[in-house]
């Protein structure tokens, strides 16, 4: 197999990003369909309870004293949004198993033109829908793990944060302490990934079954270090547009309806890019994915003897 | 990177709390050399419990021997055969303790530990000649109050002298007494007599046990205490610094004397350095000192700050402060929980330093003006806190946020940060339980609240949020005039409730009995809303009109619309405190109609009917913000919904959940 550097898995990414910008668009459509099905219903509980009050207004322009009232008055309405939140990112949730599938599927096929990766995308998100979610339960035990090495952290951490006085007495012992779960956790994601590489890419000629591919791909990417540094880049990037977006955006109040579409369409730009990056790294991880050892073939063969 | 570097830095990252040099022996402080009144005035109080205290200071088990010397002369006109004493420090004996029953070990974010505390009273005597007659009375197994059956009766008139031998063992800081590592607060700690009060020849003595939420009520007297400690402590106390001298066995003595103060508190440290500033009132200046640890110096600054401006403030408004010092505690940060936050003649704890108190954000400052408030109400007007604890609280409270607001800005008292700002009592009134929810009136005893929440709610904010109102109501002007003519009539008595509604009356020159007897004796507070505001379109009557040959059918076609509108607006208070209220008519050609709605109780709701061209757009309830209690929520409504700010909080909220989807998906 031919070794695959990190130089190699980053250009990877846009490359993907051009050569499949559309089925990125339409990935994000549907976050964004998602998000604004969120939206609408947010608004709703929200006007429900506040349309004609106008202390909302001055709480949602930056009074501060009118949202502690409004969040003290609305506390059914908060808690119905809270709800709504939840229900939207489980939901997601379930769709991103199919999205991610056939992401991955039109990246590792390579169809060209645009009916045949469609075919491709609804094909391989399919196929590799009921493996993805059998994914998700193998991994809970390691979601386990790194809540109990956050809980630990924090826990070590929480005498110093307690007394901190400057946010560098804070900071320090909060990233101190909640760094090795945030690395166990970039681990756990990164094994998913590939695992979920793997099951896309195998699906047809190995049939591999998920167990065994969580724990190959679990030694695997501890061989491979460079699957973790590629993978953190994505998210440093995530993290830089985030943030650039949190600084810009401060100070600006956009008040009124047109702020609401401001905000809205703002976000979907900050949101698009992300989703390029996730979109990128998965390039790069499907270039790897293809140059790891085969798994062992699992698919039946006696019943073609008969 | 070799592995120890890595683990040295973690290692320093953790440790980051506060580190200090080693104790090292401080300058000898120089006596104030100033009288402990200020300018030496005769005396401000009848001075009838006055103590003599000798202690030292074991900083190693925490633990204070002392001698006191109790003088103490009946003032009433019935003679004396029993003295009840505090012997409050045995609140943290065992978990048997009114305090530790009531608080449940839990008070202020703050846990007791199993480093307990006592009062050991190891000898009594009576005029000189021991008594063994001293006893706890209870309730239960509590030992907080102890009482001391006389050989012979006090007269009118005439006084006693009780000694007493004890041992002190503070516990680790909880309900602001005790030590934290090497600071110690040393707080409730000797026995100190009750107060008796009644109408002469029926007085009967309050001494009360000490409960989570109940703290004082003493006699005023003249201090003199001597404490010896090591010479690497510093020393802060209750009244002036008359003498500081060496003693044997590396030990310091500081003798400290006080007139006119009803308790006396004091705190040794090793670690601890002092700012200080005066503070200027009418008569004089007054020396304001902020101890605190090196590594709290910027909060410091700011308690300083804030306590300087108090002083000035409270002296301007109510009463001239009457020492020449006051003394703020910064306690440890680990301290700020169990220590932080109470007040003694003359010597406060403050709190509020963390790292989130950023400047512009006002807690810290807040926490000062209210401790530093409390030696005016309460250290001078030394109401009972154990029966009306609302009556130094809950003023205080009030007058804090006048003086947060004239030092720090009206709109900018609690927060002025980022962007954001807040009055300082609108932010606590705005995060405030509803009143309504309260199981107990303002004016209830503070041991009967059913618990400290709604203790700490009638008490403060709503007691706060009656005076706002009263305030705005009768104009502040005029009710600035009432509290400082009650604060200088009562100043050095025990005012009850009683007394402050009466001088309020007599210089408002108003019967405000229909205020407050609903606002602070019984539950339900203030509820006003809008229940319900609509308008129609204005036409002639339609139907059948007249009658006989004359009877006439009138349809919307011979009586169409006048083109204006007849618009309803019903207002209602479900709640027992009724408050003339003004009303504000918004209409959607922008003129603003004003009504008013004299509110005492007559009947819960009232209607306005207005016929006007233009359609009412909003209604405002109570439009200058006169009444304070029950929730401004409902006091402004709009005719029709408006879903903008509802869509932009939605934006916001969706905005967040998306970016938590793009992190579990693509």
């Amino acid at each position: 197999m031919t070794r695959v550097r990190l130089r190699d898995l980053v250009v990877a990414g846009p490359r993907a990003v051009s050569r499949y910008t559309g089925t990125l668009l339409a990935v994000h459509v549907v976050q964004l369909i998602a998000t604004l099905g969120c939206m609408l219903a947010i608004a709703m509980v929200l006007a429900q309870t506040f349309a004609h009050l106008p202390m909302w207004d001055d709480a949602v322009d930056g009074d501060l004293v009118a949202l502690l009232a409004c969040l003290s008055y609305g506390k059914s309405a908060f808690l119905a949004i809270g709800g709504v939140a939840f229900g939207t990112l489980v939901a997601w949730q379930l769709v991103s198993w199919f999205l991610v599938g056939g992401l991955y599927g039109v990246l590792a096929k390579r169809p060209e033109g645009r009916r045949e990766v469609a075919r491709c995308f609804g094909a391989s998100g399919a196929s590799t829908f009921l493996a993805y979610a059998r994914l998700a339960i193998v991994q809970l035990p390691a979601y386990a793990v790194v809540l109990f090495v956050l809980i630990t952290g924090l826990g070590i951490a929480a005498p110093a944060m307690g007394s901190a006085l400057t946010i560098p007495a804070l900071v320090g012992p909060l990233a101190l302490g909640t760094l090795p779960a945030l690395l166990l956790l970039h681990f756990v994601w990164t094994v998913t990934d590939y695992a979920r590489v793997e099951l896309a890419l195998r699906q047809d000629t190995h049939d591999p079954g998920v167990l065994v591919t969580y724990l190959r791909t679990l030694g695997y990417v501890a061989r491979n270090p460079v699957t973790l540094v590629h993978g953190a880049l994505g998210w440093i990037l995530f993290v830089l547009v985030t943030l650039a977006y949190a600084y810009l955006a401060a100070g600006h109040p956009m008040y009124g309806a047109e702020g609401a579409v401001t905000i809205f369409v703002a976000r979907q730009c900050v949101s698009l890019m992300r989703t390029a990056f996730r979109f990128g790294i998965l390039g790069g991880q499907i270039e790897l994915g293809r140059t790891r050892a085969l798994p062992p073939r699992r698919t039946d063969t006696t019943s073609e003897n008969k | 990177m070799p592995r120890s570097v890595v683990l040295a830095a973690i290692a320093l990252t953790f440790a980051c709390g506060a580190r200090h040099d080693a104790p090292h022996v401080r300058q000898l402080p120089r006596p104030e050399g100033s009288p402990a009144l200020r300018g030496g005035g005769p005396a401000r109080s009848p001075r009838n419990a006055s103590y003599k205290i000798d202690a030292k200071l074991d900083v190693v088990h925490h633990t204070i021997t002392a001698t006191e010397t109790l003088t103490w002369t009946n003032l009433g006109a019935s003679q004396v055969d029993t003295l009840p004493f505090h012997l409050y420090l045995n609140a943290f004996k065992n978990e048997s303790s009114l305090l530790m029953q009531t608080s449940h070990g839990v008070l202020r974010s703050a846990t007791a530990t199993e480093h307990w505390g006592f009062l050991q009273i190891d000898k009594v005597t009576v005029g000189g000649v021991p008594s063994t007659r001293l006893h706890t009375t209870g309730p239960g197994s509590d030992e907080t109050v102890a009482e001391l059956p006389l050989e012979r009766p006090v007269a009118p008139g005439a006084s006693v002298e009780v000694g007493f031998t004890f041992t002190a063992q503070l516990p680790e800081a909880f309900a602001r007494t005790g030590y934290k590592g090497e600071f110690n607060l040393v707080a409730q700690w000797f026995p100190k007599i009750g107060v008796r009060v009644g109408p002469p020849g029926t007085e009967h003595w309050e001494c009360n046990p000490y409960a989570a939420t109940t703290e004082f009520f003493a006699d005023f007297g003249v201090y003199d205490v001597s404490v010896t400690v090591p010479s690497t402590y510093v020393v802060a106390a209750t009244g002036v610094l008359a003498n500081a001298v060496e003693s044997p066995g590396g030990t310091r003595t500081f003798t400290y004397h006080a007139e006119d103060v009803h308790d006396f508190a004091w705190m040794a440290d090793p670690y601890m350095e002092v700012l200080e500033r005066p503070a200027k009132v009418a008569d004089g200046t007054i020396v304001v000192r902020v101890y605190h640890r090196p590594e709290q110096l910027h909060f410091a600054s700011r308690h300083l700050e804030a306590a300087v401006g108090a002083v000035e403030k409270f002296s301007a408004w109510f009463e001239p402060y009457p020492w020449p010092v006051l003394t703020v505690i910064d306690p440890p940060i680990d301290a700020a929980d169990s220590a932080g936050g109470i007040e003694f003649p003359m010597f406060v704890t403050t709190a509020g330093d963390t790292v989130f108190a950023r400047r512009g954000l006002r807690l810290p400052e807040y926490v000062t003006v209210h401790e530093v408030g409390h030696n005016w109400f309460q250290g001078m007007l030394a109401s009972n806190e154990s029966e009306e604890a609302w009556l130094d609280e809950g003023v205080n409270e009030w007058a804090d946020a006048k003086v947060m607001a004239e030092l720090y800005g009206a709109r900018t008292s609690g927060v002025d940060w980022m962007g954001w700002q807040a009055d300082i009592s609108e932010l606590r009134m705005a995060v405030d339980t509803e009143p309504d929810v309260l199981p107990s009136p303002i004016a209830t005893a503070a041991y009967a609240f059913p618990d400290m929440s709604a203790y700490s709610q009638a008490s403060y904010v709503e007691t706060m949020k009656a005076l706002a109102t009263l305030e705005r109501t009768v104009s502040p002007a005029k009710f600035a005039a009432a509290m400082k003519a009650y604060a200088h009539q009562f100043a050095f008595k025990h005012p009850t409730g009683r007394d402050l509604f009466a001088t309020l009356e007599k210089e408002l020159g108003q019967d405000l009995a229909w205020f407050f007897g609903p606002v602070f004796q019984e539950v339900g507070g203030t509820n006003l809303a809008i229940r319900s505001a609509e308008c129609r379109a204005s036409h002639p009557a339609r139907g059948w009109i007249g009658a006989g040959s004359a009877k006439k059918l009138l349809t919307s076609t011979e009586a169409p619309s006048t083109g204006g509108y007849v618009c309803e607006v019903i207002v209602q208070n479900t709640g027992v405190v009724h408050v003339p209220v003004d009303l504000d008519l918004r209409f959607a050609d922008g003129v603003v109609q004003r009504e008013h709605w004299d509110d005492k109780g007559a009947g819960n709701w009232q209607k306005f009917t207005v016929e006007r061209s233009s359609q009412l757009v909003e209604v405002i309830l109570d439009p200058d913000d006169k009444i304070a209690l029950g929730s401004p929520m409902t006091r402004r409504y709009r005719l029709a919904g408006e879903g903008a700010a509802s869509m932009r909080g939605a934006s916001w909220f969706a905005g967040g959940v998306q970016t938590l989807m793009q992190l579990v998906g693509p």
